[in-house]
């Protein structure tokens, strides 16, 4: 399968102290079936890496000098997330206005604070939360409290990258 | 559905259970059952059961309701089956107390006892395989505890055939001639299918999850763990059925069970490896209390195997038998159970009473449930005793085994004591019951 890319640049974002995962998410958000990425970076964006493969991405990462790295990502066609049941792939999710990390948490403690995150958030708004674990008792808390939630493990079954839509559920049907 | 939630019939189980393993070490320390009487007797079958039927195999079938769906993430098929699962398990375990009393002829000697028995069992046991197999077929490809559980569940089928056998052959109702060579000789089979496949797999299984969730360990699927899987499935085939099949053709059954012996040696060394790897690469560094005392019971199966080795090298198996059988079932599964037991009712308590408001009013943590240090030392005290009374059976000392007894229902009271009190909140501050919040039934879950 012969795959189109989209070009991001993210060395001028950084060089002007902004942080680019937002742009970056916005760029893979808008990306057509069988659209990949080319990304520059001034580093290997290992994070980034995990969080583009639990959304179902193949990378390659190559050095191109300089220090700087150019990585190619691919839809892959696994690795695909699950979601609530309400869940429609094919719609567009607002870009997260939170973002949290409890990968070091013990459980239940990343459900405590995603709850709580929620509970301050405006609906229509999105978060992402990374995790060490699958959160299976959340899901039904979440769906009970009216929100979406899509999520699922990086290639390397590690971090799991959990995304909150609140009170979306009325959104659908 | 994606997900889990609290299972409603599981904290019911653990009633029931902590109820036989109460009623089982009262026995064992007022000198019913062996060592006063010998292995075989219908007094040692009692309490035998007593401990393995009543108390782990209904602990084990109560956390796999709940924990089936976790190591999956898909809901139990039905909620409602564990409670009619329960009622056949209780009764049928009641029906075969009592076909062994009159066994012994304490009460008026009726095959009708067995046979109801053998008819409770199968149903009980049969609605909860069916629950928990149909929930894993839609978690493939399953991981690998979940694997583990899938070896334990064929094996409590196995099982449960063999200790139907027995009971109708024993109530007299069949003697068809292979089935009656088979309850002369297939008691050690039983014993081993039952304590080393059903409740030996689902406790692996179980803890490979378990420890590595609550101390923050990466979750195992490497090369040992397999390893772990396909040895001891393949000690399970060769103990059972190889060994029923040496029964009928006049093979010798010791001969087969040793030869399943060496697989499942080699299972136990992988497993003891990975353990140590989740204690070693856990990042949370200061533990729980379940955790520092889920070693404990780790020591007790290391003590189970390295008897095992020594009485067959030594060829007394015989002799060593029961002490083997003591600290795999009191020591291991017992042990491992009751530390458990400390975390994940305090766990399913606070999400029950917890999770509906949590984010939205100021919450008490999972472990401001318990109180560690009052509840450490009657842990501390349930394993010095088990290693006592296991020391007791190997040189022979009926008395000191008896007041061994004595210390485990002792430590076992004060256990269920805290267990009570987190089921009550009774060590939650005042603040910690705001409005909204109901105090959870002790008996089963209320939250759905």
């Amino acid at each position: 399968m012969t795959t189109t890319f989209v070009d991001l640049d993210v060395r001028p974002l950084l060089a002007a102290g902004d942080e680019p995962f937002g742009k970056i998410m916005e760029t893979v958000a808008s990306l057509g079936p069988d659209v990949g990425l080319r990304l520059v970076a001034p580093f290997k964006p290992i994070p980034l890496l995990q969080v583009l493969a639990s959304r179902g991405f193949d990378y390659e990462a190559r050095e191109i000098g300089d220090g700087d790295w150019e990585v190619l990502f691919r839809p892959s066609g696994e690795h695909g997330p699950v979601g609530s049941a309400e869940e429609v792939s094919s719609e567009r999710w607002p870009e997260p206005v939170r973002h949290l990390d409890n990968r070091d948490l013990e459980p239940p403690e990343p459900m405590v604070r995603i709850l709580a995150e929620v509970e301050q958030m405006a609906p229509g708004e999105v978060m992402s939360a990374l995790l060490g674990r699958e959160p299976v008792f959340l899901f039904p808390e979440l769906e009970k409290r009216g929100h979406r939630w899509k999520g699922g493990f990086d290639s390397g079954g590690t971090t799991y990258r959990l995304l909150v839509w609140i009170n979306a559920k009325e959104r659908v049907g | 559905m994606i997900g889990a939630s609290l299972s409603r019939w599981t904290v019911s189980y653990f009633a029931a259970a902590l109820l036989a393993l109460l009623l089982a070490l009262a026995l064992m320390a007022v000198g019913y059952g062996f060592p006063h009487v010998p292995v075989e007797s219908p007094q040692t079958l009692v309490v035998v059961h007593l401990a393995v039927l009543g108390w782990l195999s209904l602990l084990m079938c109560g956390a796999l309701f709940q924990f089936v769906p976790v190591l999956i993430a898909r809901p139990l098929y039905s909620d409602a089956a564990p409670l009619s699962a329960l009622v056949c398990l209780v009764s049928g375990l009641v029906a075969l107390l009592l076909g062994f009393l009159a066994l012994e002829g304490r009460i008026a000697a009726t095959p009708s006892f067995l046979a109801a028995a053998s008819l409770l069992l199968v149903m009980g046991f049969g609605l909860v395989l069916g629950n928990l197999l149909v929930t894993l077929l839609k978690g493939r490809p399953l991981p690998i505890p979940a694997r583990f559980v899938v070896v334990g569940l064929a094996s409590l089928a196995l099982t449960a055939a063999l200790g139907v056998t027995f009971a109708l052959v024993r109530g007299g109702i069949a003697d068809e001639e292979h089935l009656v060579e088979l309850a002369s000789a297939g008691i050690p089979i039983h014993a081993i299918t039952g304590l080393g496949g059903w409740l030996g797999f689902c406790a692996m299984g179980v803890s490979y999850k378990l420890l590595a969730m609550f101390m923050l360990a990466p979750e195992l699927d490497r090369r040992g763990s397999r390893a772990a899987l396909y040895l001891g499935t393949c000690a399970l085939l060769i103990g059972m059925p190889g060994a029923v099949v040496a029964v009928w053709f006049g093979g010798s059954r010791d001969l087969v069970l040793l030869a399943a012996g060496a697989p499942g040696l080699g299972a136990m060394a992988f497993y003891g490896r990975d353990i140590l790897h989740v204690y070693r690469a856990r990042k949370r560094r200061t533990i729980e209390l379940n955790a520092r005392m889920a070693t404990l019971a780790f020591v007790s199966l290391a003590a189970a195997v390295l008897l095992a080795v020594i009485a067959t090298l030594l060829s007394e198996m015989q002799r060593y038998s029961a002490p083997i059988a003591f600290l795999f079932a009191f020591g291991w599964l017992s042990g491992l159970g009751l530390a458990k037991l400390y975390k994940i009712v305090a766990f399913l308590t606070w999400l029950e009473c917890y999770g509906p408001v949590l984010g939205k009013m100021p919450t008490p943590r999972v472990q401001d449930l318990v109180v560690e240090p009052r509840a450490g030392k009657w842990f501390l005290l349930y394993f010095i005793a088990v290693w006592l009374g296991a020391a007791a059976l190997v040189f022979g000392y009926p008395g000191a085994f008896q007041a061994a007894a004595a210390a485990m229902l002792v430590a076992t009271l004060g256990i269920v004591g805290e267990l009570v009190r987190v089921r009550y909140l009774a060590d939650v501050p005042k603040a910690g019951m705001p409005s909204g919040v109901r105090r959870p039934p002790m008996l089963w879950s209320a939250a759905q």
